[in-house]
């Protein structure tokens, strides 16, 4: 996801035109010199000018190369095709899904898939991801709603605690 | 001053406390010593927890987790050569070096020692320095906290190990999030796009989780796996680390002093302390050449300087709501939560609570010897728990946590999304560090910024005329155009710029 700075420089550019015209639109309060439209004028201003100075490269030169220490023991290194990148956006995705479906399915069942599909992206084999997926969220599920009472959605399969 | 203390003393010695303090400690170690999860991270994931304690347990959760973590970063450090937390990531190679020359015991018994020396050392700081502040910041209005919130994002700016334009972007992005929702000074729903969930604004728990925790997850699922550790007997860990402390009192007594100051500024916490302790511990050596070969003089330095840096970054942090690192960003969250408003007053009405925290702070430290020393024979057994059985338990622990915050499922929604602008953020460059201060500090900094200019009648003029406020932005306008400086004169003399290579 190493994007080049034109690209972050421009985006913050128009992120910050935009909450600099989205300040100035909010209603003042009458009466007032300042509302609550002067700060994010000030921010959105001041945002669009960094993203200006990055666009143009300005400060690169303070940017410190990565310090990475090499494994020893030499691991492969991971294929480098397009697709693998997009494997980062595992876990958001799952924890989306937990917010979709949590409700109806249930705490347990939810849970169990987000470990199942973790442990396995990371290389677990089926004989540490199952176990750990029916485990992991009776454990969760005994120190947070047991202990700490929160309500977690009981679902398809409540738990007889 | 007695009674107070014994009022502390009656607060920290409920069952309550100890067994939170332990049961922290025990997972402060352990999420510390495993290459990936950071000791911002332990203390993220521990908020939803100390929703169900007493305020006192709650703070002791937090102290006990972040100082062990620390800590325990040295240990894989020292024996993998992976740090487990930033903050051991400044003398890994030495470490481990040490080990390889079969010095392991020495490396990690300096690693346990000098911590707890400086953890000790940055609690007197706090002990000493906070009461004073108070006393002058009760004098302080609106300018004054303009100034120095203000102050405190630029510091978070200037110390990142990035391009300083990236940085205030960062900030700037922080800020941004902190205008959402409907508390401002107009009252009206602001970037909310519709959205009730949106009103009560974004809360800086669930953001810092995805930013710390989420992020983590998705970049291990691109990075290989680290090899397990070698099974191996340790000797006496604590042998010869009385003669160390001796043979270098003035290194230590330096890193303590370095990581003091460092975790003060805000923004910069342990790892900034460690890098440039190890840095200087190399620079002014005797035996500048033995850095690197396993020489055990900068871990020592560093080794204290780090958590140093941990107990005296609360100190902006009680005094004016202005993190000190991020794991006190969390602190503060929590404070809040409790009841505990951050602010000069805290020392004068709750003071047995603040001593409470100075004892706890100390405790910590003492009960980190034996309790390194088990989790570092326990090391090699701890450490080959698998990446894969780890991180879907944080990933449940981000989905829970988030959710009991407010009971809101809207929390998860927070959290995979900060996850991913964590992620995009550090990857390109852009220190996730400062865009957590300026979410923590946003309302903060405008509050204090809107309610001066109503008073002043919109002219800035008075932002300068107060002797303590001048005083201020001089300093913080110096701290923004001192980049521009380096930058101009770095041009000026057309030097070819190296990366440095003094670390």
């Amino acid at each position: 996801m190493r994007l080049p700075d034109r690209v972050t420089g421009l985006f913050l550019v128009g992120l910050g035109a935009a909450a600099a015209y989205g300040g100035w639109q909010l209603p003042p309060v009458p009466g007032q010199p300042v509302g609550p439209n002067v700060f994010p004028l000030v921010i959105g201003t001041g945002l669009a000018l960094c993203g200006l100075a990055i666009t143009f490269g300005i400060g690169r030169s303070f940017e410190e190369e990565e310090h990475l220490i090499p494994v020893e023991g030499g691991q492969p290194p991971p294929p480098t095709n397009k697709l693998y990148g997009l494997r980062a956006l595992l876990p958001p995705a799952l924890l989306l899904l937990y917010v979709a479906i949590a409700e109806r399915l249930g705490f347990i069942l939810t849970a169990a898939m987000i470990v199942y599909v973790t442990s396995t992206a990371l290389g677990a084999r089926w004989k540490i991801a199952l176990p750990l997926a029916l485990l992991a969220p009776i454990g969760i599920h005994l120190i947070f709603s047991k202990l700490l009472r929160v309500p977690l959605p009981p679902g398809v399969l409540p738990m007889p605690w | 001053m007695l009674n107070t203390l014994t009022q502390a003393f009656s607060l920290i010695t409920t069952w309550e406390v100890i067994i939170a303090m332990l049961a922290a400690s025990v997972y402060g170690l352990v999420i510390g010593s495993l290459p990936g999860l950071s000791a911002t991270m332990a203390t993220a994931l521990l908020v939803p927890v100390t929703f169900y304690l007493s305020p006192i347990a709650a703070i002791a959760t937090i102290v006990a987790a972040s100082t062990m973590a620390i800590f325990a970063g040295d240990i894989p450090g020292a024996l993998l050569r992976i740090p487990g937390t930033p903050a051991s990531a400044a003398y890994a190679d030495e470490a481990y070096a040490m080990t390889r020359k079969g010095e392991a015991e020495l490396a990690l018994g300096a690693g346990v020692w000098f911590s707890a020396v400086g953890g000790i050392a940055g609690t007197l700081s706090l002990m000493i320095l906070a009461p004073p502040l108070a006393e002058i910041a009760l004098s302080f209005s609106t300018f004054e906290y303009f100034w120095l919130a203000f102050l405190g994002l630029m510091c978070a700016t200037l110390v990142a190990r990035s391009s300083p334009v990236k940085a205030i972007a960062s900030m700037f992005i922080g800020l941004l999030v902190a205008c959402i929702g409907i508390e401002n000074p107009g009252g009206v729903p602001r970037f909310t796009f519709g959205m009730t969930n949106l009103f009560g604004g974004i809360e800086p728990i669930p953001a810092l989780v995805g930013v710390f925790a989420v992020a983590q997850v998705m970049r291990a699922m691109l990075t290989p796996e680290p090899p397990p550790i070698p099974r191996r007997k340790f000797g006496s860990i604590l042998a010869g680390q009385w003669k160390l402390t001796k043979k270098y009192n003035w290194q230590m007594t330096r890193g303590n002093i370095i990581g003091i100051i460092i975790g003060v500024l805000p923004g910069a916490g342990a790892d900034m302390a460690a890098w440039v302790s190890y840095a200087m511990s190399k620079r002014f050596s005797k035996e500048p050449e033995k850095f690197g070969t396993g020489h055990v003089e900068g871990l020592v330095e560093a080794g204290a300087s780090n958590n140093a840096s941990i107990a005296s970054g609360w100190v902006p942090s009680l005094l004016f709501g202005i993190p000190g690192d991020t794991i006190a960003a969390i602190a503060i969250g929590v404070l809040y939560m409790k009841g505990l408003n951050p602010g000069p007053t805290l020392f004068t009405e709750k003071a047995s609570s603040m001593y409470a925290i100075y004892l706890m702070f100390i405790i910590a430290n003492i009960i980190m010897i034996p309790l390194g020393i088990v989790m570092i024979r326990l090391a090699s057994h701890v450490l080959r728990a698998p990446r894969s059985t780890v991180m879907p338990v944080i990933m449940l622990c981000c989905a829970v946590g988030s959710f009991a915050i407010g009971n809101n499922i809207f929390g998860v929604v927070i959290v995979a999304t900060f996850g991913v602008i964590g992620y995009v953020m550090e990857e390109n460059g852009y220190p996730v560090a400062a865009m957590v201060l300026g979410i923590v500090m946003g309302t903060m900094i405008e509050q204090s910024f809107v309610t001066s200019l109503i008073k002043s009648d919109g002219s800035v003029l008075p932002f300068f005329e107060r002797p303590i406020a001048a005083i201020l932005a001089a300093m913080a306008i110096g701290a923004l155009i001192w980049p521009v400086l380096v930058w101009v004169w770095r041009k000026f003399r057309r030097e070819p710029i190296v990366a440095t290579s003094a670390r």
